[in-house]
This record gives C-alpha cells, sequence and structure tokens, in this order.
C-alpha cells in the first residue's frame, strides 16, 4: 500500500484507509452520514441543517438563530474491531456525538445507522435492545449507583435486561475480576478511588457484552498517574477481545496512544480524520497543525513517511523494519548499524531510511524529495 | 449528636431545609444559566445604579398616584376606612351554621367527610388500643430496642429514660394518646406527601402548580390551620389529625420533589444508556438517589407533626398539648411543665431516632465480622423479628406482672414544687430586684417602651403609607410580583376588617424580630469565631430547634407571667436557634482564601468581620432574616393563649366560643400577615 506525499485531504472520506492492522477495510459498525445536533426552539432547531444559517460561527448563529449547534454535518464510519477515537477541545460537540450515537440525544438531522441497520428509524423496543445488547457505554463521572455495591453495580445492567439474579451474579463476579477489583465487591462506589470507580463503570459495560463499548472522556476526571493505568487497561482489553471501540477524549497523547483513527473536532465539525500518523504528519489545517505542534513527531510517525527509494545494494543490508516502526525505534536501530536500514514488509523491500530522513522528521522539516516507493 | 451538621440538623424545623435549599432546587440546564445573573444582581437592584434608581421610582410613582386619591376619598384617622372593609362575620358565621346543621345530612359530609373522619378515628383508636394493650413495658422496650438496633446502646438508653420519664411525671396515659394521634397524622402526611412529592418530582408542570402551593403552606402559622379544619369536622380528633396532617406534609411533598427532580444525572444518563425503561429508571435509581431526602422528608414530617399534634390540643386533641393548655389557661405552670417535659422528651427521641435511621441507610456498611456483638444480632431481617419478637416478650411479661399502666405508685408530683418554685420567683424575682430590676419589670418596660409605641406609631400611621411602605420594602427585597403580592396581603387584612388586631400582631412580631436579629446575630458571630463556644452551643440549638412551638410558653409564663412581652419572648426564644445556625453557617461557609487573603493584608478582626465575613454571608444573612419573621409570627400567633391578644386571640376565642366567623377572619389575617413578612424578607426569590 503506498504512502501519498501530497497532504492528506480534509475531507474525512477519503482519508486513506489503512485499517489497523494493515489488512483491508473491515466492515463499518456505526455509519455515520451527515448528522446534526441543534440544541435550542424545536422548530429553528429542525430548520438549521442545510439552511443559509448552517455555515454561521456559535456566537453569530446563536444571536440570528437562538440555536446552538453542536454538531454540524458530521460523517464517518467506524470499522470493526478499531479503536475509533473522537477528540477535541470542551465545548467541540465530541460529547454530544456520541451520545447521538445511542440517541441518548437526539439527533435533529442526518442519517445514522449500526451495522447496516438504521438507528433514528428503531421505536422504543428496538432502540433499549441496542442500548442493552450493542452498545455500552462509560462516563466521564462514572454514572454508578452510590447505594448498590460494586457487584451490584456491575450487574446493573444485566438486571435491566432481565437476567436472573444468580446469573448476572456470577458474570459481574468474572468481570469485576477481570478489570482488577478483585476483593472489593462487597464495597460502595463512594469508598473507592476515582480509578476503581471508572474500573466498575467499564465492567459495567462490558457485563453486556456488546459489540461497541462508547467511552466519553473516561479518564479525564483521573490523576495522570491513574490515567496511564487505565489507558493501558483499555489497550490491553483491546487487544485481548478485539472489541471495537469509540474514544472521546479532549487529550491528544490519549488520542494518538490509543486510537487507530482519531477524527479531530472543532466547532462541530469534523476538521480531519485519519490515523495518528496522519493527522500529525500531514494536518489538514493550522488549526490541527497548531494542535499537533507539541507531539514528539518521532514517536507517532513510522518509517513510512522518513524512508527513500532503495538504491542499488541497500535493498539487502542493513537492519530489517516493519513499516509500523516509528521513527525514535528506527533512529535507535540505525544509530547501532550506523548505516540506513531497509523497511521490510512480509520479505518485500518498501525504502530505506538513514539519518537524514530521520533527522527531517524529528526536526519537522519537508519530507526528503523521492520519498516513498513506486515500486 | 456527632459534630458535623447533617442537614437532618440543621434543617430539624420544617421551613430552614426547605428555603435554604430553594436556591439549590432550580432546574439545571440552559434556563438556570440564563436567571442564575439575574438573581445574583437582584438584591442590589433597588439600591445602587440608575437603572435601579429608575425600577423603583416608576412603580414607587404609580402606587402614589393609585393611593393618593383613595386617601383624599377617605381621610380619618390613619385606621383603615370602614367604607373599604368587607364584615364577612355575617355570611361566614351562616356558613358555619350551615354546616353545623347539614353534617348529618348533606350527601357531601355522609359518603366524604363522614368516611375520613370515621377512618381517622377508628385508625387513632386502634393505635391507641395497641400503645395501651402493649403496656408501659412493651412500648418502652420496643422504643429502646428499635432504637439500639438504628444508633446503639446509647439512643436505646435515651429512649427508654424518656418512656419511663414519661410515666414518672404521671404522664403515660396522655403521651401515648399524643403517639397514637401522631403515628396515624406522620403516616398520613407521609404518604400524602410523597405521593404529592412524586407528582411535582417528575412533572414540572406539576411542579408549577405544586411548588408555590407548598412554599406558602410552610410559612403559614400553625393556628392558621386549625379553623378550616374545625369548620369541617367540627372540633375533635378528626380535625386534629387532618390539621396535623395538613401541616406535616409540605416538608415531605417539598423533600420528596427535591430529591427526584436533584438525582444525579449521570447517574440517570448511564441507567439511560444501559436501556432501562422508564418504570427501571425511577425504581432502581431515581428513587434509590432520593433516599436521604425522603428520609430526611419523614424526619420533618415527624417533627412538625409532633409540633401541630401538640397546638391541635386547642381543636380537641386530647394528650399532652391538651394538659399545657388546660394548665396554661389557669396559669398553672407546675402542670405545664409536668405535661411539657414529655412532649420535650419524645421531640428529642423522636428526631434522634430518625435521625440515626438516615445516617444508617447513608453510612457505608461494616462488615459484620467487625460489628458488635449486639449489633450483630440484630442485624438483618431476622433483626428486625427478633426486635419485634422481643418487644412482644417484654409487653407480655408486662402484663403478666399485671402492670398495663404505669402503676400509679410510682409517680412523681412535679406541679407543686414547680408551682411553689414560680411563687418564690413571683415574690422575689419579678421585680425590686437591685440594679437589674426584675423580670416583670423587664416584661412592662419592654411592653412600655417598645410594643406600646410601636403598636400605637403602626396604629396610627395612614393606611396608605402602610401599604406604600409594604409595596416600597417589597420592591427593594424583590421583584414587581412580590411587591404586589405584600400590598394585596397588606390590603385584604383592612378589608377583612381586622385591621387595627394585625397591627397589634405586627408590632409584636416586628419587635420579637429585631430583638431576635440582635441577639441572634451576637450569639453567631461569638460562636463563629471561638470552635470551642460553637461546640457548646450546638447541642444547645439541636434539642431547640427539635421543640414545639407550644412548649415554649410554659417557661416563659413562669418567668414574666401572661402578656403581649411573654408571648414576644417565646418567640424570640423560639427563633434564636434558627437564626444563630444559620448565621453561624453563614459565616463558617466563607470563602477561606478570602478569608486568608484578608488576613495577609493586614486586616483586623472587626474589619475581616465588617469587611469581608458579613457581606460573603449575605445570602446566609437574608435567610436568617426571613426565618426569624417567620417562625416569631408563628409563636406570635400561639401567643394569643398567654395574652398576647391580637390574632391568636380572635382565632382561640373563635374556638373557645364556637364562634367560627371571627375565629376564620382572624385565620385568613394571619395567612395574609405571614405572606406580607415572608415576601418583604425574602430576596430575589425565583423570578
Amino acid at each position: 500500500m503506498n504512502a501519498t506525499n501530497t497532504p492528506a485531504p480534509a475531507a474525512p472520506d477519503t482519508a486513506p484507509g489503512t485499517a489497523p492492522d494493515g489488512g483491508p477495510a473491515a466492515p463499518s459498525v456505526f455509519s455515520v452520514n451527515g448528522l446534526w445536533k441543534v440544541f435550542g426552539p424545536d422548530k429553528a432547531a429542525a430548520k438549521l441543517p442545510g439552511s443559509a444559517d448552517a455555515g454561521l460561527p456559535a456566537a453569530e448563529l446563536r444571536e440570528r438563530t437562538g440555536c446552538t449547534a453542536a454538531v454540524r454535518d458530521v460523517t464517518f464510519d467506524v470499522r470493526k474491531g478499531e479503536v475509533f477515537v473522537v477528540m477535541g477541545l470542551s465545548g467541540s460537540g465530541k460529547s454530544t456525538l456520541v451520545r447521538c450515537l445511542t440517541r441518548l440525544i437526539e439527533p435533529t438531522a442526518g442519517s445514522l445507522a449500526i451495522d447496516g441497520e438504521d438507528v433514528l428509524a428503531m421505536d422504543a423496543t428496538r432502540l433499549r435492545a441496542l442500548r442493552r445488547h450493542r452498545a455500552a457505554m462509560v462516563f466521564q463521572h462514572f454514572g454508578l449507583l452510590p447505594h448498590r455495591t460494586v457487584l451490584d453495580n456491575v450487574a446493573y445492567g444485566l438486571e435491566i435486561q432481565g437476567v436472573a439474579r444468580g446469573d448476572r451474579r456470577a458474570k459481574a463476579a468474572e468481570l469485576v475480576a477481570k478489570v482488577g477489583l478483585d476483593g472489593l465487591q462487597d464495597r460502595r462506589p463512594g469508598q473507592l478511588s476515582g480509578g476503581q470507580q471508572q474500573r466498575v463503570g467499564l465492567a459495567r459495560a462490558l457485563a453486556a457484552d456488546p459489540e461497541v463499548l462508547l467511552f466519553d472522556e473516561p479518564f479525564s476526571a483521573l490523576d495522570p498517574l491513574i490515567r496511564r493505568e487505565m489507558q493501558e487497561e483499555v489497550a490491553r482489553l483491546h487487544h485481548e477481545e478485539g472489541r471495537t471501540m469509540v474514544f472521546i477524549t479532549h487529550d491528544l497523547a490519549e488520542a494518538l496512544s490509543l486510537g487507530d483513527r482519531i477524527a479531530l473536532m472543532r466547532d462541530g465539525r469534523i476538521v480531519q480524520l485519519g490515523t495518528p500518523e496522519e493527522i500529525v504528519g500531514s494536518p489538514a489545517d493550522d488549526y490541527v497543525r497548531d494542535f499537533v505542534r507539541d507531539v514528539p513527531r518521532e514517536q507517532v510517525l513510522t518509517v513510512r513517511t522518513a524512508m527513500r527509494p532503495a538504491t542499488a545494494g541497500e535493498a539487502d543490508q542493513g537492519p530489517a523494519l516493519a513499516p509500523a516502526t516509528t521513527v525514535a525505534e528506527a533512529i535507535q536501530a540505525v544509530a547501532r548499524s550506523g548505516g540506513p536500514a531497509r523497511v521490510v514488509d512480509a520479505g518485500r523491500c518498501l525504502g530505506v531510511v538513514d539519518d537524514a530522513g530521520l533527522l527531517a522528521v524529528v526536526a519537522g522539516l519537508p519530507a526528503p524529495t523521492g520519498r516513498g516507493v513506486a515500486a | 449528636m456527632t459534630a458535623t451538621p447533617t442537614p437532618a440538623q440543621a434543617g430539624s424545623r420544617a421551613v430552614v431545609p426547605a428555603q435554604t435549599r430553594k436556591s439549590a432546587a432550580r432546574p439545571a440546564g440552559p434556563a438556570s444559566a440564563r436567571t442564575a445573573p439575574a438573581a445574583q444582581d437582584r438584591p442590589r437592584r433597588g439600591l445602587r445604579g440608575p437603572a435601579a434608581g429608575r425600577a423603583f421610582l416608576l412603580p414607587t410613582g404609580i402606587a402614589l398616584v393609585l393611593l393618593i386619591p383613595l386617601a383624599a376619598a377617605f381621610p380619618g384617622d390613619g385606621s383603615w376606612p370602614a367604607a373599604l372593609s368587607v364584615d364577612l362575620s355575617g355570611p361566614l358565621g351562616r356558613a358555619g351554621d350551615w354546616i353545623i346543621d347539614h353534617r348529618d345530612s348533606h350527601p357531601l359530609f355522609l359518603h366524604f367527610f363522614g368516611h375520613v373522619s370515621n377512618a381517622v378515628v377508628v385508625a387513632v383508636r386502634a393505635v391507641y388500643v395497641l400503645l395501651l394493650a402493649a403496656g408501659w413495658t412493651g412500648v418502652t422496650a420496643l422504643a429502646a430496642l428499635v432504637a439500639c438496633r438504628l444508633a446503639g446502646i446509647r439512643l436505646a438508653l435515651t429512649c427508654a429514660a424518656a418512656f419511663a420519664a414519661c410515666g414518672l411525671l404521671g404522664m403515660w396515659v396522655p403521651t401515648m394518646q399524643t403517639l397514637a394521634l401522631m403515628v396515624v397524622a406522620v403516616a398520613a402526611s407521609v404518604v400524602l406527601g410523597a405521593l404529592l412529592g412524586l407528582a411535582a418530582g417528575l412533572s414540572p408542570r406539576a411542579d408549577r402548580l405544586l411548588r408555590p402551593v407548598l412554599d406558602t403552606m410552610q410559612i403559614l402559622p400553625a393556628f392558621a390551620y386549625l379553623l378550616p379544619m374545625v369548620l369541617v369536622f367540627g372540633i375533635g380528633v378528626p380535625a386534629a389529625v387532618l390539621a396535623t396532617v395538613v401541616y406535616a406534609a409540605p416538608p415531605m411533598a417539598r423533600l420528596t420533589a427535591l430529591g427526584l427532580r436533584e438525582a444525579d444525572a449521570g447517574v440517570m444518563e448511564a441507567a439511560a444508556s444501559l436501556g432501562a425503561t422508564g418504570r427501571q429508571r425511577l425504581l432502581t435509581a431515581r428513587l434509590p438517589l432520593a433516599r436521604p431526602q425522603l428520609l430526611l422528608g419523614v424526619n420533618q414530617a415527624i417533627m412538625t407533626g409532633l409540633s401541630m399534634a401538640v397546638i391541635a390540643s386547642v381543636i380537641g386533641a386530647g394528650g399532652l398539648g391538651d394538659r399545657v393548655y388546660q394548665a396554661l389557661a389557669s396559669v398553672d405552670v407546675g402542670a405545664a411543665l409536668a405535661a411539657g417535659i414529655p412532649i420535650v422528651l419524645l421531640a428529642v427521641v423522636l428526631d434522634r431516632t430518625a435521625d440515626a435511621a438516615g445516617r444508617r441507610l447513608g453510612a457505608a456498611p461494616v462488615p459484620l465480622s467487625e460489628q458488635h456483638l449486639l449489633r450483630r444480632v440484630f442485624a438483618g431481617w431476622y433483626g428486625r423479628l427478633l426486635t419485634l419478637l422481643a418487644a412482644v416478650a417484654v409487653a407480655v411479661v408486662g402484663r403478666m406482672a399485671g402492670t398495663t399502666a404505669w402503676p400509679g405508685s410510682w409517680t412523681l408530683s412535679l406541679a407543686e414544687p414547680v408551682n411553689s418554685a414560680v411563687a418564690w420567683m413571683t415574690d422575689h424575682l419579678y421585680s425590686g430586684v437591685p440594679v437589674i430590676g426584675g423580670t416583670a419589670d423587664w416584661a412592662a418596660r419592654f411592653t412600655g417602651w417598645i410594643l406600646d409605641p410601636l403598636r400605637g406609631g403602626l396604629q396610627a400611621a395612614p393606611w396608605w403609607l402602610l401599604l406604600l411602605a409594604a409595596g416600597a420594602l417589597a420592591l427593594l427585597a424583590g421583584t414587581w410580583r412580590t411587591a404586589l403580592t405584600a400590598v394585596l396581603a397588606l390590603a385584604a387584612v383592612g378589608v377583612l376588617g381586622v385591621w387595627e388586631a394585625s397591627l397589634d400582631t405586627l408590632s409584636q412580631v416586628l419587635a420579637a424580630v429585631a430583638v431576635t436579629l440582635v441577639a441572634g446575630f451576637a450569639i453567631a458571630v461569638g460562636a463563629a469565631r471561638s470552635a470551642r463556644a460553637e461546640r457548646l452551643l450546638r447541642p444547645v440549638l439541636d434539642v431547640c430547634q427539635t421543640l414545639p412551638q407550644f412548649v415554649y410558653l410554659i417557661p416563659v409564663v413562669a418567668l414574666f407571667g401572661v402578656g403581649r412581652a411573654p408571648a414576644a419572648a417565646a418567640a424570640i426564644v423560639y427563633a434564636l436557634p434558627a437564626v444563630v445556625r444559620i448565621t453561624v453557617q453563614g459565616l463558617r461557609e466563607v470563602d477561606p482564601a478570602v478569608v486568608e487573603s484578608a488576613r495577609s493584608l493586614g486586616a483586623t478582626r472587626g474589619q475581616l468581620l465588617r469587611q469581608v465575613q458579613l457581606p460573603l454571608a449575605r445570602p446566609a444573612l437574608l435567610l436568617a432574616v426571613n426565618q426569624a419573621v417567620v417562625l416569631v409570627l408563628a409563636v406570635v400567633i400561639i401567643g394569643g393563649l398567654v395574652g398576647g391578644g391580637a390574632l391568636g386571640y380572635d382565632v382561640v376565642l373563635g374556638l373557645a366560643q364556637g364562634d367560627l366567623a371571627t375565629g376564620l377572619v382572624a385565620g385568613a389575617a394571619i395567612v395574609c400577615l405571614g405572606l406580607l413578612l415572608d415576601r418583604l424578607t425574602q430576596p430575589a426569590k425565583e423570578a
């Protein structure tokens, strides 16, 4: 597959479709098309999408129509098995967007499907079934029931589904152990630390064995160390089960470390959608560029960005690197061997990285000419 | 009692938490963002800025234009013009007579009120018989065991001692009568309040309808509820129970609604995200989340219920209140005290038990193995059963020993020693004590130097001037609507034809409020400054706030005799704890960072208090004023029983002589005064 040397186009749909494992694009779980959410008087809100006022900045819009457009014309697909991160600053509409996915907030316009099934057309019963079995959510402020024990909180979703007491408690106990809360099942949420509470929230969401997990800024309320621990926990879970996840965050580092693909939101719109590498390596506009300015590029960008075509003889000497190797790791390899390293994918040499190319990435300079391989 | 100010303690009196929570009860969401800044600067609106001046002058101008011609048309000595008043005694009397005549024949009474009345009588009777059948041993044992289960051995001993004291004082039967009446009334008011609260908590429309009604009901003096009940049910137990139900239900309803409305939005959303149906959300999330407020509501219903059950002795409740009432009527302080002490004990025990129940549910569960042996035995559902069985066993043993009623030889006559002590006080302390004078001298001076001039001034002032003043003050405190309510309420008093009596009551209220506030703020400033003073004060305040209004009359009669001054004194003593508590809390809650920065700038203690603490505690101070007014009015009215005269006396007279018209008119005037005073002191209520 080719890495392009043109900047990634801003239109989200046309972002290069590298699936996480490098294979062909997986089927989409959520398919969102032209979704709008406008808060305000019902009539005015319903009229806004597609009207002339739709493009106004937030303050002006509010003055003109009394409405606030939290989500504006958003289109994306969440593919099976990926971690899809929606990132943006507070007020960018990301939390509203994730709530629209299960209609905790009713979208104003657009279309929304889960596994090809129209979510907006669902009646109350089918919608409840969707929330019970197919998509479970983890909240920033946990949303635990303070009067119940940890075990009963984890079993709460199953209780709502009508699972018998014994079964649901057995299942809940299993999950309590899985998220590392062994021995705490009889505590109340108030007796737990923030990180532990969020583990309960995670276990509760997992209890229903949903197809998709939705995370709404789950770790923003936690201390940095605990946050890292929880991120690793989520990464582990994803690695073990391969469950599809939609992850909302305002923390760029979190987005880059967890996300297979990232949608960057601003004022209700997606300004760029792509892999972490695309976001950092080729920001779509100045806003995104500003956003990712302080990211250590060598830890996000891979050797694909830094490599150049192999000249004769280079293709079979020097250390071999996988295409997903980060620049930082490549620097180590190159420094150790003293010469250029090969980028090898399935036994085929894609190109070569040398110190000049790697340094250019670290310095944020334009890529060396002739980057990328036609072979 | 523990040192933390739990809501149950802070709000042992009905009105306090409801008022404190009013601000918290505003609905969240975009609407609150819009109203919040307006609410914040409204208190200052009338005082500063050009816009404020306009907003104040314009309505005043309009009011002047309207009132001056009226004043010119009805010149007089300041009293309300007779031509503008309506004499309601005729129609009201006829209505009362009609009801009395038709009580046994009209279908409404036969098929509705009759059944209600019978049900109440049967229920009270059943509980009473049950209590008597359990005997003093059974009742005491049950109370102690329940207390033990909820709070441990100390409260259990307190409970047992309290009931034993009731028996010792020879008040076992009246105590059981009061208890029976209360149990029925409180149960009914909890159910009624919970239903109303459920409606208001779940439907914004029901909330909009109910809230003003509940708000108003909470500021009305207990006496105002008596006469309408008597009109329908006649004097007797049904009227007393229903008056208690109506009086005790609003706090429960308000707190239920509050708890349901304030359920953590995050938890509710989480429940919805898991696919819970509406019913599941209510039963598994919203109601359990509201549990602290529900329990607080029950506690409040119990305390207000006791308070009213005692006052309702005036309309035939019987029991302890009746003993106090009879004793006060003949100024027999000893007998009044003998009946008053059980009331106090009952109040304290009930409050502590209800509070402990609330705390136990809120607390984290202690692992079974770490619990005390006694607690472990009584834990769980079988513990409940065990409690009941143990109580029954004790009751049976008591019956076999032949002592269902409290043994007569075990009683202690309190009346005579107390009366001789009072007689001694009358002889030695009433007057002529060197330098400080005597209590009677103080009372006479308070009456002569403060109450009389104030009453004279109010009654001599032209009626339109008073209306204008009421309107202007209400406008300063709140909005246009507040002012309108205040003016209309005062005008209604005049129209009802009880202008003079109402101003008499008003003068007592104003004087008592002034004293309460001066004393209350002084005590609070002292207590807020020293942790030790507050530690000493807190238990006293806790007890004072749980006591029914009625018992405050007993000591003041002993000290000051009868008259307007004792009524005012009782009101002051009654309102003082609430004022102190709210003020201390307000001063304590001042942002420590601001205090620290003022101190770092070198502010003296006085400067700190004047320039930082008091201004920042302003909302609390305003709330304290409002509470003082409402509480003082309630007791000044009851003071009609001890010679306070004015409106309270009219109600008592109306009851005593079966002259319902007089009583009802006075009751209506009390309602109007209550509204007026509340509106004048309620800063920036929701627009």
